[in-house]
C-alpha cells in the first residue's frame, strides 16, 4: 500500500511539474487526473479539481484525498494498536457517535459499528446521503456529506432526526476521528479555539494528560449551571479565572509533514455545539478533534428553594431544533498550517458576508468611567470618577501630544452610575455634567475625529435600583438566574429576557436618535448566550442567538455600533472588535499559543485589546499587540482609582489618567508607526522560532520580528535586544 | 525531518528544557488562570495585579518520572533534590531538570521529608523506617538516627519522623507524627543526642472547656480526648537559623517564626486553614502553600502581600494544583510548588509588579524609606489600592515630614498608628500656626457676650428672644424633655416623678429614643478615623436600628414580665420611660465624644475611653436605681430581678430560634413535596 502511495505521489509531482510547462505554451485549461475509483476499502464517492471524497459504507467512514499532493485524511482509525475495547473501536470507525439519555442517565453510547442499525446510502452528485436507524433505540437521522470546492460539508438535517423510543439523543459527535493520528506518527497539530488560538502538537504525550479540551461554543450555557459551583477562597472570592469563551465555532487539524490540513467551521447548530480535542494518552493513544452537538441535556431540578433539601435529575423536554452542519475547509502545501487556516476562515467569513469589512485604521482606545456608587447611610452615594469636562481636558492634552486617533467608550455615564442598568434613555448623570454637556462632548469629539461611544450593558438588570420582578430570565430548572457579584454595594444582577432587551434597546435607540447621539457600544448580550425559561416556556440558545442577532442588527442599522468581545455570529454587525483575548486559558495540554483570531481579523476589522491597566507584564503585552496588530485599550479615570474601593468596581485598582498618560502617548506613537507599515495588509505568515523569536509576515512584504526573551537574539541577519521588536520591509 | 521533529517535541518538559538552555530567562507567554488578591488593614480583600505567572512545569527529571513526591529542596548552587517517595529514592537534578543522580533505593522505606545543607548533605525523614537517614554529597549513607533514648523524649512515644530541617551546627529539627510535644531537636554528637522539644504549640482552653473540666472527675478527665497541642504540618529554616512552622487549625498562629527560645515572633493578619508547607523568601518574606493550591506571600511582619493560585477541579490549567506538598523559592524569587498528585513541580515567576514590590520590601525593611519611595511609586502606579505599598509610603512620607501625604496613605492603608502619628503632627502644626488666632477668637467671643449682656441690660435688646425661649421652655413637651437633666442628678426623685407625678410622657421618651439612635448611628459611621469600629464604606443602618429596637423591646418587655410576677409596682410605661431617661448620659456625652474623636490621636485616646466608660457606669447606676424605685424593691430584690430579666431574655431568644428553625423545616418540607409533585406531573 505504501509503495502504491509513493507511486501516486511521484506521478502527481511529475504531473504538477509538467502541467505549468504546457500551460505556459498553450494556455490550455488545467487538466486534472481523475481519481482512482477505489482506495483500500474505500470507494470514490465524489471528486472535483482538487479533492476526491472516498467512502466506506461500514461506519460511513470517509477519506478526503488531496489530488495535488496525494495527502489524505480519513475519519476511521486504520491503525489498531490492539489496546482498545469494542466501545472505543466502534467510536473510532463511526461517522456518528451518539450519547444517549436513557432513564435519566446520559452515558449510553450508540455508534454505527456496535449497534444494530439499518443504513441506506444514496449517492448524490457531490457525495452521499445516508439514512441511519438504530433499531434498538428507535432513533434515526440522515447524514449528508458533500464535496465542494474547498473541502467537504457534513450535515444532519434537523427534520431527519427522529426519536421514537424511550431513549433520547444526548449528544451527536460528527466524524470524531477525521484527521486523527496515532501517537507521534504524524507531524502537526490541532488548533483549538481557546482564547486567541492554541495548538496541541501531535507528539507523543507519554500519557501525561488525563483529560483533553472540551469547550462549549460561545461559552458555558448559564441556563444549565446548577448553582454557584465555583470554588471560592474564603467563601467569597473567586480564585480561578473562567476559561476563555470560544468566540468562533472553529477547530483545525494540520498534518504539516504531509502538507494537509483542515479548518472546520461549525456552520449550523453551533450554539449548542462543543469542541473537543484530545491528545494521545487521554483514554486512548489517538489525537483527535471534533464537534459534538448537544440535542438534550440533563439538569438538576431542586424541589425547594433550600438547595440542600432535595432535587432530582430531569431531561430537557424538547431536543434542540437546528440543522447540524460542519464545513471542513481543506488546505494543502504551504497553506496547511494555522496561518493558512486563519486565512481560509477569513475568506470564508468575507465570502459568506459573516464579517463586516471595516477600513483598517489605528486608534488607541481610551475608555472612561463616569460615576460609580458606594453605600451610604441610606441608599448609595455617587463616586464621581470622570466628568465630561475631565474628558475634554484629557482629549485636549492628548491632542497636544500628538495622540488624535482615539476610540472611547464612556462607561457609567448614565444617571445612577455604571451599574444602574439597563439604560433606557439618554439621560446622563448630573455629576458628570448632565445630558446637555454630554451631547456637546459627543458632537465636539465627533468633529475632531474621535469616536466616542456611550456604553450600555443590555443584558443585566440591577434589582436594587430597578424593578426586576418581571421580564427576567429563569434557568432551565425554573430558578431565577441570579449573577452573584461577590461585591458589597450590589450583590447580584439578573438577566433580562432577550425580548425585553430588544424592547428596552429600541427605546434607548429612539432616545439616542432624538438627542443626536449616534455611537453605541453594547456589552452583555455580545458575549453571553444561554438557554432560559420564561413564563413556563423553554427557550433554547438558538432562539436566544436569533433574538440577539436581530436586536444587534437593528442597533447597527441605527447607530455606529461596537460590541464587546462579540461571538462570531455577530461579527457582521460591529465596527470593531473590542476586548480581543491575546492569550489562551493556559491548559496544561496546550503546547503553543497562536494569534489565530488576530490573523483572521487583521486588516479586515480593527481589533482592540483587553485593558492594558491590569496586565502585570506590560512589556510582554505590548509585544503581543505589535505581533497581532492589536490596538491598545485603557480604562481611564480622572480621579484616583482608590476612590473606587468601596464600590462594585473595586477590582479597578489602577486607572488614573496621570498614571497612564505617558504610556498612552508612547504606545500610540510606536503602535501607530507599526500600523502605518501594515495598514490594510493581512498576515500571511506567522512563525515561532527558537529562543523566543516570533516572525510575522504581511502580504505587503513587511516582516515584524519580535524577541520575547530577555536576552539579545539574532535572526535573519537582524539583532534584537531583549523584549523588543523590529519592523523590516 | 520526522526524527528532528520528534526530538524537538519529545515532551513539553524537553521543549521547556530546551528553551531554558537557549535562554535562561525565557518566558512562557501565558495568562494566569488564577486571580491574585491582597488584603488591607481592615481585613478587606481586594484584587490586584497578577503577582506570579506560571513559568514552567517539570513533570520529568531527565527521562525519569516521579511518583508521589513529598518534598524537595533547592540548593544555592543550582541543584534540585526531590524526594521521590513513591519510588523510595532521592532524585538530584539541575535546574533544567536534567537527571544528575538518584540514591537511597533499598534504604528508604516511606520517606516523607528531606533537607539538604549547603554542602549537599542530605537528611531524609523516613516515617516507616522510624529514622533520619543522612547521605553525603555522593549519595552514600553516612548516618542513621533512630528514636532518641533520652528519658525526656517519652518512653512510650514512637519516633515517626515526617519533616526535618537542619541548622548550621548540624542540629536536626524533626516533626514527628503523633508526637504532640513539639519539634524534636536532635544534636548530631554521640550518634544523636536528644536536646529537647521545641516550639510546642499551645492548646486553647475555651471557657466552656475550663468549666467542663472543673466538674469532671479525674477518671472522666483521663478518659476524655485530651486537649493536646497540634503537631506542626511543616517547617522551614532561614539563614539566621529561625524556624518557621505551619500548623493547621491554629488560627492566626498557623504560621509561626520561632526564635532560638521557641518564641513566636510573627503575627499574621490572615491565615490558611490547611497549610502544606512554608518557605522563606529573599526579602525577609515568607511563603505558605496550602494543600489545595493557594500560595500566600507575607512580609516579615506577617502582613499578607498576595494570595494566588487555586485548586484544579479537573480543568488541567497551568498553575492550579491538586495536592501541594512542598514549596521552595530560588535566588531569582521564582516559586517552586511540588504537587504530589500531579507528580510535578510547577514554577512561578514574579511579574514586573512583584519585582517592584520586592525592591520596596527590601529597602523598607532596611529602613531606607526615602529610597524605597521609587519602587513604591511604581507599585502604586500599577495598583492604587495596594495596601502594603500605601502603608510603606505613608511611613516614608512621615519620616520626610510630609504629614499631609502620610495621613492620606495611612488612611488608605488603614494604618491606624501611622495615621495617629501623622495626625498628631498635623494638629500640632495647626495649633502652632493658629494658637494666637484661636485665643483672639475666644477672647472676641467672650467680649461679644459681655457686650450683648450690657446692651441687654441697658436697652433690653434680647428681650424678644428671651421671651420666646421662655415660652418654648414652658411647653409641656419641652418641660418633659428638660426633666432628663433633673432625672440624672436625682434619680430617686426622678423615678418618683415618672411614677407618680406624670413628669414625663411617652412622646418625650420616644423623642429621646430617636435622638439616641441617631447619635448612635452618627457616631458609629462618622466618628474620627482612629475610633471607628466599622469598616470604611460600610453601612447597615437598618440592622443597627432594628437591633437597638429589638434589644430595647426585649429588655423592657422581659423586665416588665419579671416585675409583674415579683410584686413590682411598675407599669410598662413607667419602666419604659425610666429606662429611656436612664440613657440620658448617652445623649449628653455622645456629642462630646463624637467631637473629640475627631481631634484626638492615640496619645489622647484616654479621653475618649474614659468618657465612654464614665458614661456607661452612670447609665448602669441609673438603670439599677430605676428598676428599684419604679418597682419599690430592695437592693437584693433588684439584683434578683435584673438576673431574672437576663435569663428571660435568653429564654426568649432561644424560643424564637427554635420556632424559626422548626417553621423553616416545615415550610421546606411542604415546598419540597409540592415542588416534586409539580415538576414530576409537569413533565
Amino acid at each position: 500500500m505504501a509503495t502504491k502511495f509513493k507511486k501516486i505521489i511521484a506521478s502527481v509531482l511529475v504531473a504538477l511539474l509538467l502541467v505549468p510547462m504546457f500551460g505556459c505554451l498553450a494556455e490550455a485549461p488545467l487538466t486534472v487526473q481523475a481519481a482512482e475509483k477505489e482506495r483500500g476499502d474505500y470507494g470514490l464517492a465524489a471528486e472535483n479539481d482538487r479533492y476526491a471524497l472516498y467512502m466506506r459504507e461500514e461506519g460511513l467512514a470517509i477519506m478526503v484525498y488531496d489530488k495535488s499532493s496525494g495527502a489524505y485524511m480519513e475519519s476511521a482509525v486504520s491503525i489498531d494498536d490492539g489496546k482498545n475495547n469494542a466501545l472505543w473501536q466502534g467510536a473510532m470507525q463511526s461517522a456518528l457517535v451518539l450519547n444517549l439519555i436513557y432513564a435519566n442517565v446520559d452515558t449510553q453510547q450508540a455508534d454505527l459499528i456496535n449497534d444494530d442499525i439499518t443504513q441506506e446510502v444514496t449517492y448524490t452528485e457531490n457525495g452521499f446521503s445516508a439514512r441511519i436507524y438504530w433499531k434498538q433505540y428507535q432513533l434515526g437521522m440522515t447524514l449528508e456529506v458533500t464535496l465542494n470546492e474547498d473541502g467537504i460539508t457534513a450535515r444532519i438535517p434537523d427534520e431527519s432526526i427522529v426519536e421514537e423510543g424511550e431513549a433520547y439523543i444526548g449528544t451527536i459527535a460528527l466524524y470524531p476521528y477525521l484527521g486523527y493520528s496515532y501517537l507521534d506518527e504524524k507531524e502537526g497539530y490541532m488548533l483549538l479555539p481557546d482564547g486567541n488560538g492554541a495548538l496541541i502538537y501531535l507528539d507523543d504525550k507519554e500519557g501525561r494528560f488525563s483529560t483533553g479540551y472540551t469547550g462549549m461554543v460561545y461559552g458555558t450555557d448559564t441556563g444549565f449551571v446548577d448553582s454557584d459551583t465555583t470554588r471560592l477562597w474564603r467563601d467569597k472570592f473567586e480564585m480561578v479565572n473562567e476559561a476563555n469563551n470560544i468566540l468562533a465555532p472553529v477547530f483545525g487539524m494540520a498534518h504539516t509533514g504531509e502538507g494537509i490540513a483542515y479548518l472546520a467551521v461549525v456552520e449550523e447548530g453551533d450554539q449548542r455545539a462543543m469542541i473537543e480535542a484530545s491528545p494521545n494518552g487521554v483514554s486512548i493513544d489517538y489525537n483527535r478533534i471534533f464537534a459534538r452537538f448537544t440535542e438534550r441535556r440533563l439538569y438538576t431540578q431542586p424541589t425547594s428553594n433550600n438547595s440542600t433539601s432535595g432535587s432530582f435529575k430531569m431531561v430537557e423536554v424538547d431536543r434542540s431544533h437546528s440543522d447540524l452542519q460542519v464545513r471542513y475547509l481543506f488546505l494543502s502545501g504551504d497553506q496547511a498550517n494555522y496561518c493558512g487556516m486563519a486565512r481560509a476562515y477569513r475568506d470564508y467569513l468575507l465570502k459568506g458576508g459573516f464579517l463586516k469589512a471595516v477600513p483598517d485604521e489605528y486608534r488607541t482606545r481610551v475608555d472612561f468611567l463616569g460615576t460609580e456608587r458606594e453605600a451610604w447611610v441610606v441608599g448609595t452615594s455617587a463616586v464621581v470618577m470622570t466628568t465630561v469636562e475631565d474628558i475634554k481636558e484629557i482629549y485636549a492634552d492628548l491632542e497636544q501630544q500628538g495622540v488624535k486617533d482615539l476610540l472611547s467608550l464612556y462607561k457609567g455615564w448614565q444617571k445612577g452610575g455604571l451599574y444602574n442598568v439597563p439604560v433606557t434613555a439618554c439621560k446622563a448623570a448630573s455629576e458628570i455634567g448632565g445630558t446637555g454637556s454630554l451631547k456637546e462632548l459627543m458632537k465636539d469629539s465627533g468633529d475632531k475625529g474621535i469616536k466616542l461611544y456611550l456604553y450600555s450593558d443590555a443584558l443585566r438588570i440591577n434589582p436594587t435600583e430597578q424593578n426586576a420582578t418581571f421580564n427576567v430570565v429563569k434557568k432551565i430548572n425554573k430558578r431565577k438566574l441570579e449573577e452573584k457579584t461577590h461585591k458589597d454595594v450590589y450583590e447580584e444582577f439578573m438577566w433580562l429576557t432577550p425580548a425585553r432587551t430588544d424592547y428596552l434597546l429600541n427605546k434607548l435607540l429612539k432616545s439616542y436618535t432624538k438627542n443626536g447621539v449616534n455611537r453605541l457600544a453594547l456589552g452583555g448580550i455580545s458575549d453571553h448566550l444561554y438557554s432560559y425559561n420564561y413564563s413556563g416556556t423553554f427557550y433554547s440558545r438558538h432562539q436566544c442567538a436569533e433574538s440577539y442577532y436581530n436586536t444587534v442588527a437593528k442597533a447597527d442599522e441605527a447607530m455606529d455600533l461596537v460590541l464587546e468581545q462579540p461571538f462570531a455570529y455577530l461579527w457582521d454587525h460591529t465596527e470593531s472588535f473590542l476586548d480581543m483575548p491575546l492569550y489562551t486559558s493556559s491548559y496544561i495540554f496546550e503546547d503553543e499559543s497562536v494569534p489565530f483570531l488576530s490573523i483572521v481579523l487583521k486588516g479586515v476589522m480593527p481589533v482592540y485589546s483587553e485593558y492594558v491597566n491590569f496586565e502585570a507584564n506590560k512589556q510582554e503585552f505590548f509585544l503581543k499587540m505589535v505581533e497581532t496588530g492589536t490596538c491598545p485599550s485603557y480604562l481611564i479615570t480622572k480621579a484616583s482609582s482608590a476612590d473606587l474601593i468601596y464600590t462594585n468596581s473595586s477590582d479597578i485598582y489602577s486607572s488614573e489618567y496621570s498614571v497612564y498618560r505617558d504610556d498612552i502617548i508612547s504606545y500610540t506613537k510606536e503602535l501607530a508607526a507599526v500600523h502605518e507599515q501594515t495598514a490594510g495588509a493581512s498576515i500571511v505568515g506567522h512563525e515561532i522560532r527558537e529562543g523566543g523569536i516570533t516572525v510575522v509576515t504581511y502580504d505587503n512584504g513587511v516582516k515584524i520580528y519580535l524577541n520575547y526573551s530577555n536576552e539579545q537574539q539574532s535572526t535573519d541577519g537582524y539583532t534584537l535586544d531583549g523584549m523588543s521588536y523590529l519592523v523590516s520591509k | 525531518m520526522k526524527k528532528a521533529w520528534k526530538k524537538l517535541f519529545v515532551s513539553l518538559t524537553a521543549l521547556l528544557l530546551f528553551l531554558g538552555v537557549a535562554a535562561d530567562s525565557m518566558k512562557v507567554q501565558a495568562d494566569s488562570p488564577y486571580r491574585t488578591y491582597t488584603i488591607d488593614g481592615d481585613g478587606y480583600v481586594t484584587e490586584t495585579q497578577t503577582a506570579y505567572l506560571p513559568y514552567q512545569t517539570i513533570t520529568k527529571i531527565g527521562e525519569e518520572a516521579l511518583l508521589a513526591p513529598t518534598d524537595f529542596t533547592l540548593t544555592d548552587d543550582g541543584y534540585m533534590y526531590i524526594l521521590d517517595s513513591g519510588n523510595r529514592r532521592v532524585v538530584v537534578a539541575d535546574m533544567e531538570a536534567n537527571l544528575i543522580a538518584a540514591f537511597g533505593e533499598g534504604i528508604l522505606v516511606n520517606p516523607r521529608g528531606m533537607y539538604v545543607t549547603a554542602d549537599h548533605t542530605c537528611y531524609v525523614a523516613d516515617r516507616d523506617a522510624k529514622s533520619i537517614f543522612v547521605f553525603d554529597g555522593n549519595g552514600e549513607l553516612i548516618h542513621t538516627y533512630g528514636k532518641p533514648d533520652h528519658p525526656l523524649y517519652g518512653g512510650d512515644l514512637d519516633f515517626l519522623p515526617l519533616k526535618v530541617v537542619v541548622n548550621e551546627s548540624g542540629t536536626m529539627y524533626v516533626i514527628c507524627e503523633s508526637n504532640n510535644n513539639g519539634i524534636v531537636q536532635i544534636s548530631p554528637v554521640e550518634g544523636g543526642t536528644f536536646l529537647g522539644y521545641f516550639g510546642t504549640n499551645r492548646t486553647s482552653a475555651s471557657l466552656w472547656r475550663i468549666i467542663w473540666r472543673a466538674i469532671q472527675t479525674d477518671a472522666q478527665r483521663a478518659k476524655s480526648l485530651g486537649n493536646l497541642p497540634s503537631t506542626p504540618d511543616n517547617m522551614a529554616i532561614d539563614e539566621k537559623g529561625l524556624i518557621y512552622t505551619v500548623t493547621r487549625g491554629e488560627g492566626y498562629d498557623t504560621l509561626k517564626r520561632l526564635n532560638i527560645a521557641g518564641v513566636n515572633m510573627i503575627e499574621c493578619d490572615s491565615y490558611e486553614a490547611v497549610p502544606a508547607a512554608v518557605a522563606v523568601g529573599n526579602h525577609d518574606n515568607v511563603f505558605v502553600a496550602s494543600t489545595n493550591g493557594y500560595i500566600y506571600e507575607y512580609n516579615n511582619e506577617g502582613d499578607l502581600l498576595f494570595v494566588f493560585g487555586g485548586s484544579d477541579d479537573g480543568q488541567q490549567r497551568i498553575g492550579l494544583s491538586t495536592k501541594v506538598e512542598a514549596i521552595q523559592i530560588d535566588g531569582k524569587d521564582k516559586i517552586y510548588i511540588l504537587d504530589s498528585d500531579k507528580a510535578q513541580i510547577q514554577v512561578f515567576e514574579p511579574t514586573e509588579f512583584t519585582k517592584h514590590l520586592h525592591d520596596a520590601l527590601y529597602l523598607f525593611s532596611k529602613g531606607r524609606y526615602t529610597e524605597s519611595k521609587v519602587p513604591l511609586n511604581q507599585v502604586l502606579r500599577m495598583n492604587n489600592l495596594f495596601d502594603y505599598a500605601n502603608m510603606a509610603m505613608g511611613k516614608a512620607l512621615l519620616q520626610e515630614e510630609d504629614y499631609d501625604g502620610a495621613i492620606r496613605y495611612a488612611k488608605l492603608a488603614k494604618d491606624y498608628d501611622g495615621y495617629s502619628d501623622a495626625f498628631w503632627e498635623i494638629r500640632n502644626n495647626w495649633l502652632k500656626r493658629n494658637l494666637v488666632t484661636v485665643i483672639l477668637l475666644l477672647v472676641g467671643l467672650w467680649l461679644v457676650k459681655k457686650l450683648l449682656g450690657l446692651a441687654d441690660k441697658r436697652w433690653g435688646i434680647l428681650k424678644g428672644p428671651k421671651a420666646a425661649l421662655k415660652w418654648l421652655g414652658e411647653r409641656k413637651l419641652m418641660r418633659e424633655l428638660r426633666y432628663m437633666f433633673y432625672f440624672i442628678r436625682h434619680p430617686i426623685d426622678g423615678c418618683y416623678g415618672i411614677k407618680r407625678q406624670n413628669q414625663v410622657s411617652l412622646a418625650s421618651a420616644n423623642i429621646m429614643l430617636v435622638t439616641g439612635i441617631l447619635f448612635y448611628v452618627i457616631n458609629k459611621y462618622f466618628c474620627g478615623f482612629l475610633f471607628k469600629t466599622v469598616r470604611e464604606g460600610y453601612f447597615d443602618i437598618f440592622s443597627d436600628v432594628g437591633l437597638l429596637l429589638v434589644a430595647l423591646a426585649l429588655i423592657t418587655g422581659c423586665n416588665y414580665l419579671m416585675c409583674t410576677i415579683n410584686d413590682g409596682e411598675g407599669k410598662l410605661k413607667h419602666i419604659y420611660c425610666s429606662f429611656i431617661y436612664s440613657l440620658t448620659p448617652y445623649l449628653i456625652f455622645m456629642p462630646v465624644i463624637f467631637a473629640i474623636s475627631h481631634v484626638v490621636t492615640y496619645n489622647e485616646a484616654f479621653f475618649v475611653d474614659f468618657a465612654t466608660l464614665f458614661m456607661f457606669i452612670w447609665i448602669g447606676i441609673l438603670v439599677f436605681i430605676s428598676v428599684r424605685e419604679i418597682n419599690n424593691y430592695t437592693i437584693k430584690e433588684t439584683v434578683k430581678i435584673i438576673g431574672l430579666t437576663v435569663f428571660t431574655i435568653l429564654i426568649a431568644l432561644l424560643l424564637a430560634f427554635i420556632i424559626y428553625v422548626l417553621w423553616a423545616q416545615v415550610f421546606d418540607f411542604v415546598q419540597s413535596l409540592f415542588g416534586e409533585v409539580v415538576y414530576k406531573i409537569g413533565n
